[in-house]
């Protein structure tokens, strides 16, 4: 039995993964995301014992939530919005979850949209946003 | 007697039609390679090139949200570092980047609009590769009074 789910068997209102997944922002992977993107802004230097992490770190802590959807590979990401609410320390942990709010065929290509929040430990709202993904190809 | 200096701050004192700092990166398949390892998104239409062959752009192509990135990076830079905190982003990926594509990111001020109560900056989003449109879409920044 394949690991990915079918285009069909996504349903709009399922709630990816069933318990919110968490993230701890790492300075690892804070340092391997600002390298990676060319990004040396003295933006994320630590600041008296303090360090500030790039919101869009969140490009990270979304593969995994979008993971949790087991969509095949070969998936393409087609839209994209999000709203930061709080700036993130380096070291905090996150806790985030997703759920299908549409569903739609285009130009024969299946598409999932999906809604999703990420929250502090205090349960306080760091980000939230919609993503728009065209659905890998069935196996 | 010295004036104070005057400090233009660009998210505050916006006027539609202010140009946002222009960033431009080479992209190669090493940084998308490296953003792969980053952010662990291995979809192989961003790193195998032999998958790649047979998917809808007979080649790898970067990674949307790495393109997403450095549209954060010209928005921080251009806000003091607020678009972290506050700000938001609404875009479609358009066309694909592709190694050895050289993207140019800018953005433009289209003007002011009230968010949950807030006066924000409307600001009009644009990637491109050559004359290819590779990322369109706005970003909202709260006007606040400058603190973070």
């Amino acid at each position: 039995m394949s690991a990915y789910r079918r285009y069909d068997d996504v349903a709009i209102g399922d709630v990816f993964p069933d318990r919110p997944l968490t993230f701890r922002v790492r300075p690892e992977i804070v340092d391997r995301f600002l390298a990676a993107t060319g990004n040396d802004s003295s933006f994320y230097r630590e600041r008296d014992g303090e360090r500030r992490a790039p919101s869009m770190i969140a490009s990270v802590y979304l593969i995994d939530l979008l993971n949790a959807r087991a969509s095949p590979p070969g998936g393409i990401h087609a839209k994209q919005s999000i709203r930061f609410h709080r700036p993130i320390a380096v070291g905090e942990e996150l806790a985030i979850q997703g759920r299908v709010v549409e569903k739609y065929i285009r130009k024969e290509r299946p598409y999932v949209v999906s809604d999703f929040e990420a929250r502090g430990g205090d349960g306080s709202l760091v980000s939230s946003g919609r993503v728009t993904s065209i659905w890998g190809k069935d196996r | 007697m010295n004036s104070p200096a005057v400090v233009r701050r660009p998210w505050l004192d916006a006027r539609p039609g202010d140009a946002l700092p222009v960033l431009t990166r080479k992209v190669t398949q090493e940084m998308i390679d490296a953003y792969a390892e980053a952010s662990g998104d291995f979809n192989p239409i961003h790193v195998d090139p032999e998958y790649s062959k047979t998917g809808p752009f007979g080649r790898t192509i970067a990674h949307g949200l790495m393109t997403l990135a450095f549209v954060a990076q010209v928005l921080n830079e251009w806000s003091g570092g607020r678009f972290d905190a506050s700000g938001e982003i609404d875009i479609a990926f358009v066309g694909p980047v592709f190694a050895g594509d050289t993207i140019e990111v800018t953005g433009a001020v289209e003007g002011f609009v009230e968010r949950d109560g807030i006066a924000s900056v409307r600001v009009k989003l644009t990637c491109r590769a050559g004359e290819r449109l590779i990322l369109a879409g706005h970003a909202l920044q709260p006007i606040d009074s400058g603190k973070s």
